[in-house]
């Protein structure tokens, strides 16, 4: 809301720029900034048509004579349908400015000298949808003489200043000239006074035409109705349009006005009906039947049983604090007015308003509340408004159709308690000397404080709120700056992320960039590698189908970005993510949030350069990386890489399941060439580790052990065996007979193709050999290769070559 | 000739030849025969016996200053052939070192996690925990502990991802707050921590919004806690991560889980308050919410609001570096394109 300076003005003293009262309100209530309207505009001044000639070579065009308030009327051609002789208006002068940089100046219309503009008000500055509709075409006419050559500005509110205070939705007390004042007010130390509204007691009577019945007493804790009776509807004065057409409110006549007015003031919405338009003089306050109607401009919305309406007979009047119907929309024929002002709960409005998309100036005050303890002065301040712009005959007490005392809330606190939570040491006098700024009644008893708390300022409910209060209006900028003073503790991460931390470490060592990837994946995504068997779980309410479901593994996420980066011809990458997929077994609700940490190679890992020549990635680079993160997971367990075709978009002859003590705990491989062409990457490898497992296995113990003293022996090892025959298998027997001093068997070699048997292939192995406690014999060494070659020979059926 | 003279000619010769040699092999070569047993020195003083025996002495000298003296001539030679061969060598060997290096590339750590992880040092500093919590939670935690009913506005301004009626993506990280308060030994000290991690809201991905973004949450619960020690704490944040130079405000706002409620701007590091474009001409930028504990949150968790005071704060890791790095559009943070993930090697 904006809260103009000369309106703020009727209740507060305040002197100040509107640029540092936005500032000193931002920091000490509620974001403010300043609106200045209208500084671009210069010679804008009444003018009095005088005379008016057709033009001699134009149908539409008019030659004006205007007093300006110079010694003679200065010539001005018009194309405004609505131009008349003897109108007052807005003339803008050889040289004025107008609001986007439209500058006048004196010129020849036709061959007829114009030495301005006459203006409409949406030429000065108010924009169309806010100005009186029947200027919509034309210039803007005054309804009442003016001083010819007077500045307009202060006339039309086209030069006011504001301050547009953005509310958090607590403060909705300052939705109101009445409530800013106060806040303001509290701010600069200066009390808002305000006039009471009054009736005339002579036009007052005792009219009962209307009854009316609240069925929802809960949700509409107060609904007061007056009558008006024998008005006569016109247009509202000029110093109320202009402060109507500055808050975003379009003038529409004197009744309307009158209660825009008094919601502007009071921040209470007041709602009026042409009393002769009702069908039925009993109304009624209750839930809408499927399928009512309300008529609105531009077409109807069909209601439910949830919304709250108000109704006369079978006739919608409108949405309870949301949307008025035009059906008894009082116009300029009205005679008698029926005038409401309702307390609707916030919940109700909100939902009714959120369900038919009509949120507005009304339901957004009811939805953050309002003020209940002024209700009836509000609905009493707009007919009287009415009543000065109206003139009516006879005016009704309060018709109720349900009505609650607000009551003031009582805070119990204490003073060393608030000065405690603030960290610091105010007299009890610099207390209550704030909280009476801000106009609340203070009772002190030694520490104990009890403060009353007018019913304007309904968020406040408790001590903390009083701390609130005392430290905004003291100054934020006044607090020390402390740390809290209480006993050691001990800062750090859990351990499963330290674990986390030193993998992603190798991970960077190892070259590969981290990424961040979303949680919520495709369909298409989770069905991809559900590594895991999970069950998907899927969004209730997703947005778009890239993101319905969460994710089940990390792969589909860094595939995406190869793919992104390699159609940017960023074709060689190495990238990894640390994140959770979310895994839920049948039947389970929620899913286990489990910490994976997976990576993606693409394109070549050592660059073709000037002195390199390019390696593509395989599959042995990336299980070293895998390896590489394993050792360095301080566990004692034994991590084996088995074969598996068992995933559909992987490689089935490039994929290994990883396994720890013969638990699976991820993968590394390629993906299916198929897959890749899908998505559009190059060659690409992944692999995926499930952290938590990782952190479950049993911690290593290390002992130290000295450097091997005595020499080792090796002996090198060629054999021929069958393709389909692993290295593992290979490996394994020959430490299974290799004896207790085989230290290490490496693989040298690997061929298969010319020259060697079909389906064979040819592998060379070094062994070494070694002693810790002593030298080693060539002959017991020779013993020992003798077993390997012989189990080998038996069991795989291998040739010694 | 006589002895003498046969001997001062070799020696002439000799180191004549020793200076014109071109190669060591020539020197060695020159060695083993002039000064070799078989070479003309040794067979000269075979003729000693011819020389009369008090100038046998005489001789005798003359002949060992001649073999030290071609000796000497040998290897002053050796020692120059030797430097050059030195010094041609280095030429040989002389490479253009402004070819390219042999790429040794170690990965970037994406810069929303270091941006995290600077945070969460200052704040393990401090002796505050790190705990990340659940990213689907109930909305008992996400909205209930936090003073957020059902049917409360608050909801509205972050829209939910729902599971089902009572589990949800988390919206913020404050959801961490009742697990943590729950679950703490007060017997054993102040709870002081951190949570940082990915959070979910059902907004349009733009260049400001995106679905899934970060925050970091920190509480502390004590007996003592106060605005003061809020505004301390982070105060000393901004420094870390925005300047030493830099200050910060508090503004009143509303968050239904903190009373008082504040935001916390830091003082513009680009002009230094002079008012620039990154702060709107203000001087001053947002960053963070934060304020005391609702007494409402913390009995809900158990606590005593009369014995005990909490803080709480929570900032946004997407925020923080988008200020520092100039970073324009959300969406970066998750195309991790690596040109814009590699620009950050090594800023934290
Ligand atoms: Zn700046």
């Amino acid at each position: 809301m904006k809260i103009s300076v000369n309106w703020l003005k009727e209740y507060i003293t305040v002197n100040h720029t509107v640029e540092e009262m936005a500032n000193k309100i931002s920091l000490t209530g509620i974001e403010s900034g300043p609106v200045k309207l209208g500084e671009e505009l210069t010679d804008l001044v009444v003018g009095h048509i005088t005379s008016i000639q057709p033009h001699p070579d134009s149908d539409h065009l008019k030659v004006c004579q205007v007093d300006v308030g110079e010694s003679k009327d200065i010539q001005i051609v018009c194309g405004a349908p609505n131009a008349a002789v003897d109108q007052y208006v807005i003339v803008a002068l050889h040289g004025a400015h107008l609001p986007g940089g439209v500058k006048i100046k004196r010129g020849k219309l036709r061959g007829q000298e114009s030495n301005g503009m006459i203006c409409g008000l949406d030429e000065v500055g108010v924009p169309a949808q806010y100005m009186p509709k029947e200027f919509e075409n034309g210039i803007y006419v005054f309804d009442e003489p003016q001083e010819p050559g007077d500045a307009i500005y202060g006339l039309l509110g086209l030069k006011d200043q504001m301050i547009d205070i953005d509310i958090t939705p607590n403060r909705a007390d300052t939705l109101g000239m009445r409530g800013a004042a106060w806040e303001i007010g509290a701010t600069y130390n200066e009390k808002p006074s305000f006039k009471k509204p009054e009736l005339l007691a002579d036009k007052i009577k005792d009219i009962n035409d209307v009854t009316v019945d609240v069925a929802e007493k809960k949700l509409v804790p107060d609904y007061l109705l007056r009558e008006l009776k024998d008005v006569k509807v016109g247009k509202s004065p000029l110093w109320m349009q202009r402060r109507l057409w500055n808050q975003n409110i379009r003038p529409v006549n004197s009744i309307v006005d009158a209660a825009n007015y008094a919601m502007i003031e009071y921040g209470q919405p007041i709602q009026t009906y042409d009393l002769d338009k009702l069908q039925s003089l009993k109304l009624t306050v209750k839930f809408a039947n499927d399928g009512d109607k309300l008529k609105l401009d531009d077409g109807e919305k069909s209601l439910n049983h949830n919304d709250l309406v108000i109704v006369a007979g079978d006739q919608v009047l409108g949405l309870a604090g949301v949307q008025t119907s035009i059906e008894a929309a009082v116009d300029e024929n009205t005679k008698n007015v029926l005038v409401e002002a309702g307390v609707f709960d916030g919940t109700s409005v909100r939902k009714t308003a959120q369900r038919h998309d009509l949120r507005g100036d009304d339901s957004n005050r009811f939805e953050k509340g309002v003020d209940e303890g002024i209700v009836d002065e509000a609905l009493m301040r707009a007919v009287q408004l009415m009543d000065q712009t109206s003139d009516a005959k006879e005016i009704s007490n309060d018709i109720i159709g349900n009505f609650t005392k607000a009551q003031p809330t009582i805070i119990k606190g204490s003073i060393s308690h608030i000065n405690h939570l603030m960290g610091l040491e105010l007299s009890t006098d610099e207390i209550v000397a704030i909280l009476d700024r801000l106009g609340f009644d203070i009772d002190v008893d030694g520490d104990a404080i009890t403060v009353t708390i007018p019913t304007r300022r309904w968020d406040m409910e408790i001590e903390a709120d009083l701390v609130e209060e005392v430290n905004r209006i003291y100054g934020y900028a006044n607090l020390p700056n402390t740390l809290p003073a209480g006993m050691e503790t001990r800062g750090g991460y859990d351990p499963k992320r330290e674990l986390a931390n030193k993998l992603r470490d190798i991970l960077l060592g190892e070259g590969l960039d981290e990424v961040i990837n979303f949680s919520l994946l495709s369909k298409q995504e989770v069905e991809a590698f559900n590594t895991t068997n999970s069950e998907y779980t899927k969004l209730l309410h997703p947005m778009t189908e890239d993101h319905e479901y969460l994710r089940n593994s990390l792969i589909p996420g860094l595939v995406r970005n190869v793919a992104y980066n390699q159609a940017r011809k960023n074709a060689d990458l190495k990238i990894f993510e640390h994140a959770r997929i979310f895994q839920r077994a049948t039947g389970q609700n929620r899913p286990d949030e489990i910490t994976y940490l997976s990576g993606a190679i693409s394109g070549n890992v050592v660059a073709d350069s000037w002195n390199m020549t390019a390696q593509p990635v395989d599959f042995y680079y990336v299980k070293g990386i895998v390896e590489e993160l394993l050792s360095f997971t301080n566990t004692d367990a034994e991590f084996t890489f088995v074969a598996t075709d068992e995933y559909k978009n992987m490689h089935p002859g490039q994929t290994a399941k990883v396994l720890a003590n013969g638990q699976v705990i991820g993968l590394v491989g390629k993906l299916h060439p198929n897959y890749q062409a899908d998505h559009s990457v190059s060659d690409t490898f992944v692999f995926e580790l499930n952290v938590d497992m990782i952190f479950d296995l049993n911690a290593k113990n290390v002992k130290a052990q000295s450097a091997p003293k005595y020499p080792s022996i090796s002996r090198d090892l060629a054999i021929l065996v069958e393709k389909n025959i692993e290295n593992g298998q290979i490996v394994a027997d020959i430490f299974a007979n290799g004896g207790k001093y085989l230290k290490d068997v490496n693989i040298f070699d690997v061929y298969e193709g010319k020259n060697i048997k079909p389906n064979h292939k040819s592998l060379g192995y070094h062994l070494e050999f070694q002693n810790p406690n002593d030298t080693l014999t060539d002959d017991e060494v020779e013993k020992a290769f003798s077993l390997v070659k012989d189990s080998l020979a038996q069991k795989f059926n291998v040739e010694i070559r | 000739m006589s002895l003498n003279d046969t001997l001062k000619n070799l020696r002439e010769n000799g180191i004549d030849e020793a200076k014109r040699a071109e190669r060591l092999q020539e020197l060695n070569d020159l060695r083993v025969n002039l000064l070799g047993k078989k070479g003309p020195i040794t067979k000269a003083l075979r003729g000693m016996k011819d020389v009369p025996a008090e100038e046998r002495p005489e001789i005798g000298t003359l002949a060992n200053n001649v073999k030290n003296d071609i000796q000497a001539a040998i290897e002053e030679k050796m020692t120059e052939l030797n430097q050059k061969m030195v010094a041609k060598k280095l030429a040989d060997e002389t490479i253009d070192v402004t070819l390219p290096a042999t790429k040794q590339a170690q990965g970037t750590k994406h810069i929303l996690n270091q941006t995290i992880e600077d945070i969460e040092q200052f704040f393990i500093g401090l002796g505050y925990e790190v705990a990340s919590g659940y990213e689907v939670e109930e909305d008992h935690y996400n909205f209930e502990r936090l003073n957020i009913p059902k049917d409360h506005p608050a909801r509205d301004m972050q829209d939910t991802f729902y599971l089902s009626d009572e589990l949800l993506m988390r919206t913020q990280t404050s959801a961490q707050e009742g697990r943590d308060m729950e679950a703490h030994d007060f017997s054993k000290g102040p709870l002081k921590m951190i949570s940082p991690g990915v959070v979910y809201r059902r907004d349009d991905d733009d260049a400001t919004h995106s679905h899934q973004f970060h925050q970091i949450e920190g509480l502390v619960v004590d007996k003592n806690i106060s605005m003061a020690d809020l505004k301390g704490t982070l105060d000393a944040l901004c420094r870390h991560v925005f300047g030493a130079d830099r200050e910060i405000r508090f503004r009143p706002s509303y968050f239904p889980f903190t009373e008082p409620s504040v935001e916390v701007d830091v003082s513009c590091f680009n002009c230094g308050g002079e008012g620039c474009r990154i702060c709107k001409y203000t001087g001053w930028i947002e960053v963070l919410g934060a304020g005391l504990t609702h007494p409402n949150v913390l009995t809900m968790s158990g606590i005593d609001p009369n014995e005990y005071s909490a803080m709480a704060f929570g900032l946004g890791p997407e925020r923080f570096a988008m200020l520092k790095y100039g970073i324009n559009d959300i969406r970066d943070f998750y195309l991790n394109d690596v040109r814009f993930l590699e620009q950050f090697k090594g800023v934290n």
